[in-house]
């Protein structure tokens, strides 16, 4: 899951380009690069805690999975058929079952459109919830999430399984940063997560040590306490101590304490796995967690690669999910978003494959208030752009951040002082939250 | 005035008119030292000349109209200036769009009269502002019958007419006081803003005007120009009025006693006292030798003072030892190193960006941003003059010179990419890759990062709007954006009628290169995933660039001839109209004359009056050595941002250009002031001040000197005597630049990860504020349980300093000696014993083939032994050198000097004794201090 290249060569594993742990240390600014600005005209009752990214790296193919057109001709329709899921005339993939028997739990959305057909460029509007530009980097949905609603002492706010990725954390700074597990979780063990694993270290020699800084760490006597870089990094010395000993933190990564009839709800793969420790971190106090799920730019041999392959374990995966999320009493506060870049093209092309197509997409939205078990948006009929007015990146990342009672038109400033809206353009979809 | 410009570019009609429209900015300064105009010359004040309606003067639509609405704040970010206007009606935002403004306040359309000529009073623009709550939304902000509402109201009276053609040009503004200086809190004075405009009018405008205070918590502006005090210190009030920006100093000293006496070696620190002396700020003291010397290493070189060399320079009694250290740092390999990375970071050495146009070949854009690296840096060593390494750059064109055939350059490109023996990049006479990144494709972008890397200032406002703090305009950044036009990357064009028939070009090149592959893969069963067209263009392009073959490389060039049309943004409202290129604040340049529309920009900013070149290179150095520009943000040079220090800028920046762009003067004149060289420590007077140099500002290390500090305190005492000189593994060189991942600095030796968290910048936006050094939990987490980290003080690590330490505590045994010792003996006999095979008849070609196979067999055991002896009698040789007694002490003082750069003090001493005393084993004792003082905070700031 954590490796794979797609067409234009760029491989997204670790593209390790980490920030800092978020939310801690809230009296201290050292650069106050944010301010409350005007939030006038929009109003948010969103109540969520939580949420969830699901990273559909690649661009799936919308035709083949949540958006299918039976009545298409050939040369567009592909090789699935369509099946009932348990909400009255909806129906999406044969080989999504398990995700079937849970279609009320989550909502989908269909005719989300825009017009970026790089997997970098798609990656970042659907990421940031803003039109990418070459002037301005806008910060990850995590950075904001993770900034608006700070972290608890144990545990940063922001965690992305295996990875992130590329500057997460736009004009907002490395302190939202996200924390990069850096590889998947097996099934029933504990994650060694870096530089809080204490390897082959005892808890007394972390003590231990934490006397020595204290003991020599005494140069600037009083001015420590005055400055604010000496306050800082003093105050950043005693979370990481916190963080270090905390067996909270240490379990929150460990799956073999979950119960059996938990993991029973997962497949074994290492998205099933991160989805089932996506459910760990949230119990935990973690406030956004990115997860990926790679594989999507099926240019060639799309059907055969999505049905042994992708389609079942993003079924289990995220049935999973939703259904621990359920059983946890977690999903009402937890938005999960599930999304890839862009879709793909409605004509199969030569190969079997279909090809990196943004006109017509689909996204999912669950948990945290979002009303589930519907279908919003429509594409055409061929499924080559959406039917009537499009959903755009936009409006769903204004939704998602509503859901969580972020104001998404709240401005923050950038470093040189630019006023900018978390999300500039979308309006909250109604049908969603409303 | 310097007359070298006309020699250079003969074409050029009138220089001399020419430099002198160039520096408004120069002749303001000029025109300040003048005395205030005669009092009745000066037209009155607006609530003067419209209190009274029927009396009142017919207003002017620029003069009055347009800045009263912006002073109301109509034309404000939150009001009609938005976007999307606010109610229906749209005002440019910051106002400076007139055409635009008149028509959305006069042109009629249904539902949207704002402006009714037969009953004045009823029009919407004069009603709408007097009117509350739900009938507009934005509050009243007028009173029917006041100044304001007769100002409106007689414009609209007289026509609602636009003048903005008779008005002429506005020239500037002038404020009275010059300089405000409190003597209390609370104390309140009034500012007079004065509008000169160049047909001689001078009108009273301070209630036309919209203030600005630079800190709040020094003084508050209101509406009308009246300026209270705060607290102690200083910041500027700023004034704002047609495309006037004026900033005026304010201060309320901090403390009015005597000031004390003190001494100043040099004209910088002359400059910096006199305006301690002016805000009552008395400067902390000199810093100790070992202070001097680990923040001069780390901001000259990036680099710790090594612990040999501070134990010499602490012992060292010559006077003038901080002088002749400063010129041994910057002779050093790493002082050019750590200066080429920041000038990586300026001009936005991205290899993620570089845009090479072979079909994707990734890792292509590593080499060439090491290139970019490389060729900074041999320059940088050189200290060649600044003004020319930037033109290397900002003239770039691939063909390096004017005849060089498309061959040639293909030729020569090709000699810097084959695997053996590259060519030297660095010969290069200039550097193209700065305008060939994929954000610097569009003129805009173009324009913005040349603005922001040569001449410190951000323009992007001006994109779309009057910039709010200078006085950039739309059309401004129009006619700067023109220069850049015809700068492409590409194939360049050859007329038909020039081409040979069999002239190697981009195209040949490319036909060729398809045509060969296509034939490749002819009648192959195109698996898709492997033989891929594209892929195989790929390879066969790689192929040839290992072998130093031509491939067709697109080509960085000025397309000469075609004026600038205006996009389809402006042809929409204005129709096709040729933009004429202009300098920033200067005049229009007729490109036609030049083969290359970046001549007279360079020649521009040649110019010894030039008000950015200059002063953007010195600000951004004296930044990275205080941690705060003189303008700050030191890449923000705008006229709403005045210096702190307007003379010790102008200095600097005078004597950087008088001699002739010498960097390393620069340094030097810096480096040996007392103003750099002072303590942290305050006093009660300075304890606040964190901008006008009166002490060090402690500041954590940039994230490639803190990862190779990181290195140096823990590696072998050999690698550390050579650490400033050898650069090849460090992250402050080429190890940080390069590496085609944002982030990350990648490379072979540098850990990504770290550089990442420390704050590295990715270099892909506009801003020096890319690089980042505050402080986070992550750092933290890193320096305390990283596993790579804690692999750096691991005595399994062959190169780390604690495995020295390990072998002078443990002595090997007589034992493992011997058996070493045995072990040689048996290896050498094996190999002595090493058969050899018989030659068989030359005719039996088998057998032949054979006996080559066994002696090639037979020498690669040979060869595997000799290899392991080497190994076994270095291990021997060590283990039999005399060693000296492990000593605690010097361990322990080897410990302070390698992280704070410092001895331990005699409690330090004690108490690092006691702790030794009382760990485990003295291995894990010294592994312990190591790791504590690695994690102080003395060890990860510069202070």
């Amino acid at each position: 899951m954590s490796n794979y290249t797609c067409c234009d060569g760029v491989t997204r594993r670790d593209f390790i380009r980490i920030g800092a742990i978020t939310g801690f240390g809230l009296g201290f600014s050292l650069q106050n690069y944010l301010a409350h600005a005007s939030t006038e005209g929009l109003t948010t009752t969103g109540k969520a805690k939580a949420a969830i990214f699901v990273r559909l790296g690649g661009g799936p193919s919308h035709m083949d999975t949540f958006d299918l057109k039976p009545d298409a001709p050939d040369t567009h329709r592909g090789e699935f058929k369509p099946i009932s899921t348990n909400v009255n005339g909806v129906q999406f993939c044969e080989h999504l079952p398990k995700l079937a028997k849970c279609a009320d739990k989550f909502a989908i959305l269909r005719g989300v459109s825009h017009t970026l057909a790089a997997h970098e460029l798609g990656t970042l509007y659907m990421g940031t919830g803003n039109r990418p530009l070459p002037s301005l980097a806008f910060p990850s949905l995590g950075s904001v999430v993770a900034k608006e609603l700070g972290a608890i002492p144990e545990l940063p706010a922001f965690v992305a399984v295996p990875t992130q990725g590329n500057n997460p954390t736009g004009y907002l700074g490395v302190e939202y940063g996200p924390f990069d597990t850096g590889a998947a979780p097996a099934a029933g063990k504990p994650m060694e997560i870096r530089g809080l694993a204490l390897r082959g270290v005892t808890l007394d020699e972390v003590d231990r040590r934490q006397n020595l800084v204290k003991r020599y760490d005494t140069a600037f006597g009083d001015f420590g306490k005055e400055d604010k870089i000496l306050s800082g990094m003093d105050e950043f010395g005693q979370k990481a101590y916190t963080m270090m000993r905390s067996t909270k933190a240490r379990e929150a990564f460990d799956l073999s304490k979950e119960t059996t009839s938990m993991s029973a709800l997962f497949g074994t793969d290492q998205f099933s796995q991160s989805c089932l420790l996506a459910t760990r971190l949230i119990e935990n106090g973690v406030k956004f967690i990115t997860l990926n799920i790679g594989g999507w730019d099926t240019h060639n041999d799309n059907f055969n690669t999505l049905k042994n392959k992708n389609l079942p374990s993003l079924d289990a995966g995220l049935s999973g999910l939703f259904e621990a999320l359920a059983a946890k009493g977690l999903l009402d506060s937890t938005v999960v978003y599930v999304t890839g870049e862009f879709g793909r093209t409605p004509k199969v092309n030569p190969r079997a494959g279909r090809d990196h197509y943004p006109r017509a997409m689909f996204s999912l939205l669950a948990g945290g208030g979002i009303r589930g078990g519907q279908v919003i948006g429509e594409s055409d009929a061929k499924g080559e752009g959406p039917k009537d007015k499009p959903i755009t990146p936009d409006d769903i990342a204004a939704t998602f951040y509503s859901a969580l009672g972020i104001n998404p038109r709240k401005e923050y400033k950038t470093p040189s002082g630019r006023p900018v809206m978390i999300v500039r353009y979308g309006t909250p979809i109604e049908q969603l939250i409303g | 005035m310097s007359n070298f410009l006309p020699s250079i570019f003969p074409g050029m009609k009138t220089p001399l008119a020419l430099i002198l429209a160039l520096f408004p900015i120069a002749a303001l300064a000029n025109a300040l030292k003048a005395p205030a105009p005669e009092p009745d010359k000066i037209l009155q004040t607006a609530a003067a000349r419209w209190g009274n309606v029927t009396k009142a003067e017919a207003p002017s639509f620029r003069r009055h109209v347009v800045p009263l609405m912006s002073r109301l704040g109509c034309s404000g970010r939150e009001c009609h200036g938005a976007f999307s206007g606010q109610g229906g009606f749209q005002l440019s935002l910051f106002g400076y769009d007139f055409e635009k403004d008149h028509r959305a306040i006069t042109a009629d359309k249904e539902h949207e009269i704002r402006v009714e000529l037969q009953d004045p009073r009823s029009s919407l623009i004069l009603a709408k502002p007097a009117l509350d709550g739900e009938k507009h939304k934005g509050k009243k902000v007028i009173e029917k019958g006041s100044w304001e509402y007769n100002l409106m109201l007689k414009w609209i009276q007289e026509g609602a007419k636009s003048d903005v053609v008779e008005t002429g040009e506005f020239a500037r503004l002038e404020l009275f006081p010059k300089e405000l200086v409190f003597k209390k809190a609370g104390e309140a004075i009034q500012l007079k803003v004065l509008a000169h405009w160049k047909d001689g009018t001078i009108e009273d405008v301070t209630q036309l005007t919209r203030f600005r205070t630079n800190d709040e918590s020094v003084a508050l502006v209101n509406n009308s120009g009246l300026v209270t005090s705060k607290e102690k210190g200083d910041t500027h009030i700023v004034a704002f009025y047609d495309n006037g920006v004026e900033p005026v100093p304010v201060m309320l000293p901090v403390s009015t006693g005597k000031f004390p006496v003190v001494k100043t070696r040099t004209k910088v620190d002359e400059l910096v006292l006199e305006k301690l002396r002016k805000v009552g700020i008395v400067p902390s003291d000199v810093a100790t030798d070992a202070e001097f010397l680990r923040r001069a290493s780390l901001d000259v070189t990036g680099t710790l003072p090594a612990p040999a060399e501070i134990e010499a320079f602490l012992a060292d009694k010559t006077p003038s030892k901080r002088a002749q250290k400063i010129d041994e740092l910057l002779a050093r390999p790493a002082y050019a190193a750590w200066w080429t990375t920041k000038l990586c970071d300026f001009t936005g050495n991205s290899a993620r960006m570089i845009n090479n146009n072979l079909n994707g070949i990734g890792n292509l854009r590593s080499k060439m941003s090491r290139q970019w690296y490389d060729w900074i840096y041999k320059r940088v060593a050189e200290n060649q003059p600044y003004d020319q390494l930037a033109a290397g750059i900002i003239l770039a064109t691939s063909r390096t010179s004017l005849d060089q055939t498309y061959k040639d350059y293909a030729e020569e490109m090709g000699t810097y990419f084959r695997k053996d023996h590259p060519a030297d990049f660095t010969e290069r006479a200039n550097m193209p890759y700065f305008w060939q990144r994929t954000n610097v494709q569009k003129p805009e972008e173009k324009s913005l990062a040349f603005a922001h890397s040569f001449l410190g200032v951000r323009i992007e406002c001006a994109q779309c709007h009057k910039h709010p703090f200078d006085q950039w305009t739309k059309t401004d950044f129009e006619q700067f954006q023109a220069f850049f036009t015809s700068l492409t990357q590409g194939n360049k064009a050859v007329p038909k009628a020039e081409v040979q028939p069999d002239e190697v070009s981009f195209n040949s090149l490319t036909k060729e290169l398809k045509e060969k592959v296509a034939a490749e893969l002819a009648g192959k069963v195109l698996d898709t995933k492997k033989n891929n067209e594209q892929q195989a263009i790929q390879r066969e392009i790689g192929r040839r660039l290992d072998a130093g073959e031509l491939v067709p490389w697109p080509e960085l060039y000025a397309r000469t001839g075609a004026p600038v049309k205006a996009g389809p943004k402006n042809q929409a409202q204005g129709g096709s109209r040729v933009i004429t290129p202009k300098i920033l604040g200067g005049e229009e340049v007729m490109l036609q004359q030049y083969n290359d529309p970046r001549e007279p920009l360079m020649a521009w900013l040649r110019d010894k009056d030039n008000p950015y070149f200059a002063k953007a290179f010195v600000n951004r150095l004296w930044a990275s050595y205080f941690s705060r520009g003189i303008v700050e943000p030191a890449d923000d040079l705008n006229l709403a941002n005045a210096p702190v220090n307007a003379p010790l800028l102008d200095y600097l920046a005078s004597g950087f250009i008088a001699h002739s762009y010498d960097v390393k003067w620069l340094h030097r004149e810096i480096l040996n002031s007392d103003t750099y060289q002072r303590s942290w420590k305050t006093n009660a007077t300075n304890k606040l001040d964190e901008k006008n140099f009166s002490h060090a500002v402690i500041r954590r290390l940039p994230a490639e000197v803190a990862f190779d500090a990181i290195t140096m305190a823990t590696t072998s005492s050999e690698r550390v005597a050579t650490f400033a000189t050898d650069i090849a593994d460090r992250a402050i060189g080429p190890i940080g630049n390069g590496a085609d991942r944002a982030g990350g600095g990648g490379g072979k030796n540098a850990d990504g990860y770290a550089l990442g968290i420390f704050g590295k910048p990715t270099r892909e936006t506009n801003c020096d504020c890319e690089r980042t050094t505050d402080p986070t939990l992550l750092q933290t987490i890193y320096t305390r349980n990283d596993p790579t980290f804690l692999a750096r003080i691991d005595t399994a690590n062959r190169n780390a300093w604690i495995d020295e330490i390990r072998k002078s505590i443990e002595r090997p045994s007589a034992k493992s000696a011997d058996s070493l010792r045995q072990n040689i003996e048996r290896a050498t006999q094996k190999m002595a014993a090493l058969p050899t095979p018989e030659k068989p008849s030359a005719e039996d070609g088998e057998a032949m083939e054979a006996y080559q196979r066994k002696v090639k067999q037979q020498e690669d055991t040979a060869g595997e032994i000799k290899t392991r002896l080497e190994q076994m009698k270095k291990e021997l040789a060590e283990m039999e050198k005399p060693r000296p007694p492990f000593d605690p002490g010097a361990a322990l003082r080897q410990v302070f000097l390698r992280t704070v750069s410092r001895l331990p003090t005699d409690a330090e001493l004690a108490q690092a004794q006691a702790d030794l005393a009382a760990a485990r084993s003295p291995i894990e004792g010294i592994r312990d201090l190591l790791w504590a003082m690695l994690n102080t905070r003395e060890f990860m700031v510069n202070h």
